[in-house]
């Protein structure tokens, strides 16, 4: 009797459901969860994301499981994972991105946002290679689109368009943004001479505030008007952006930048982390996707140094073409990156401010470069 | 999809990034002519300040009162002399060595969130 009650407790457990896929990814969300709280990459979401993983993978607790009747209730999981399958979490979260954004670099040297679409070559060469590669149109678009360094807009995408790819996009997206202090020097030493490296940059002009004010608006109708699918991305950066330059509503400004920002991003992490199951996660494909997404980042970072050579050339050396490769949109490591690398080139060089232009032109880039896939493919 | 298409894609989709940018920038361009053109026509040039006995004061006369423009929002003077006092006590600056810009009166939002 003991004994049968025993076996029946065993046998109900997720232990006995357990197998050495679930054992596999148990052991990749401890590993994404080393390298969020150890190695602090991009711990506020990789550390969502690693703790979905490992809850979508303990057997029986059916957290992403649609309710199958009226009277069943479904996973927690499943209902906050509608926020990401409706695209609404990216959107929030540019919202709160948008009210922490200052576009006065732009705006001061707008030749910026050139250096943003050159660092978008990534997302069209990842593309190329993702088909040839034998993916669909669909799931290459959601991995050229790691290109764009923009987690939030990969994430938009690939749940339109390849939904079983989003974990693999999601996490690959995450972890090569905060890989870019890795990635991107040796391409920034290898593509501009030393002479380059060291320019120093003339101070940006000062933007006024009805300047900063009208930019979201005028943004926003042009764009949304020529390309009515990158609406909830652009709309809701743009909106955040007039909370924070209208000056008229700073509890808004405040709550998007803080607390909703950081709700919707536990929400979009773990969820996002729990689809990624071992019989979705464990296959070539995903091995395939990270190594695309690196291809991606590398050409997107090579993309916006080649037109900040030629922005350098037209502008007979005045600019640096270090600032290119803050066009891919990772905001504010790529910026951070270029000033680096400036400064180690000539100590007296605060590339700064004038690579935060290129860095915001690359979030609007891979927002505008995802509407256009969406237009294309969704 | 054939490589040829994918690549037709990809250029297509890289060309409409570089066109829509280049169009946000002939955007923000024109604004920043207009808005320019709109702050330096309402600055309508403003008639020397005249003292209580009727003499002009000139810039180089201000410079020897301050050594900046301060700006009141909603504060009155003798609240913005308090500010500046309390400031240059706590600070330990004297008073002579500090600049303002602007003291501004912040209000919270009364406003009902239904």
């Amino acid at each position: 009797m003991f004994i049968d009650s025993l076996k029946t407790i065993w046998e109900s457990s997720g232990f006995a459901a357990l197998t050495w896929q679930h054992a596999v990814m148990l052991i990749v969300a401890c590993i994404l969860v080393y390298l969020a709280i150890v190695k602090k990459f991009e711990p506020l979401l990789l550390l969502p994301i690693a703790f979905g993983v490992l809850l979508a993978n303990l057997p029986l607790t059916d957290l992403m499981e649609a309710p199958l009747t009226s009277s069943d209730s479904g996973g927690l999981l499943y209902y906050l994972y509608l926020g990401v399958k409706k695209g609404i979490y990216p959107s929030l979260i540019f919202l709160g991105i948008g009210a922490m954004t200052d576009f006065g670099p732009l705006i001061a040297r707008p030749i910026s946002l050139f250096m943003g679409a050159g660092a978008q070559l990534g997302i069209a060469i990842a593309f190329v290679i993702a088909t040839i590669l034998g993916f669909t149109p669909e799931a290459a678009a959601s991995i050229g689109i790691i290109g764009g360094a923009d987690g939030p807009t990969a994430i938009f995408l690939t749940s339109k368009l390849a939904p079983d790819l989003l974990p693999a996009i999601a996490i690959a997206a995450y972890s090569y943004m905060a890989l870019i202090p890795l990635i991107q020097p040796p391409l920034m030493r290898m593509i501009t001479t030393k002479k380059e490296r060291e320019i120093k940059m003339e101070q940006l002009r000062e933007v006024s505030k009805l300047e900063k004010i009208c930019f979201p608006i005028v943004v926003t109708i042009f764009c949304v008007l020529l390309l009515p699918s990158v609406a909830p991305l652009i709309g809701m950066l743009m909106l955040g952006n007039l909370f924070k330059e209208s000056g008229v509503v700073e509890r808004l400004s405040s709550t998007v930048q803080n607390a909703l920002i950081n709700i919707v991003t536990i929400f979009l992490g773990v969820t996002v982390g729990a689809t990624a199951v071992a019989e979705n996660f464990l296959r070539p494909e995903t091995l395939k996707i990270i190594a695309l997404g690196l291809a991606a980042f590398m050409f997107s970072t090579i993309g916006g140094l080649l037109i900040g050579k030629l922005m350098c050339w037209l502008s007979g050396g005045k600019i640096n073409p270090l600032i290119g490769s803050a066009g891919v949109s990772a905001v504010p490591m790529a910026a951070r990156v270029s000033q680096i690398e400036g400064q180690k080139a000539n100590p007296a060089n605060f590339l700064l401010m004038h690579a935060m232009g290129p860095n915001v032109a690359g979030v609007i880039g891979s927002a505008i470069a995802a509407g256009i896939l969406l237009s294309l493919f969704g | 999809m054939t490589v040829f298409e994918s690549l037709t894609v990809a250029l297509f989709c890289i060309a409409m990034v570089f066109a829509l940018l280049a169009c946000v920038f002939g955007l923000i361009k024109l604004l920043s002519f207009i808005i320019r053109r709109i702050t330096r026509k309402s600055r309508i040039p403003q008639p020397e300040p005249m003292t209580a006995d009727g003499v002009t004061v000139s810039e180089g006369d201000k410079e020897d009162f301050s050594s900046g423009t301060l700006r009141l929002k909603n504060v009155d003077e003798p609240t913005a002399a308090m500010i500046m006092a309390i400031v240059s006590d706590e600070s330990g600056i004297p008073l002579s060595e500090l600049c303002f810009k602007s003291i501004k009166l912040i209000q919270s939002e009364k406003q009902n969130i239904n």
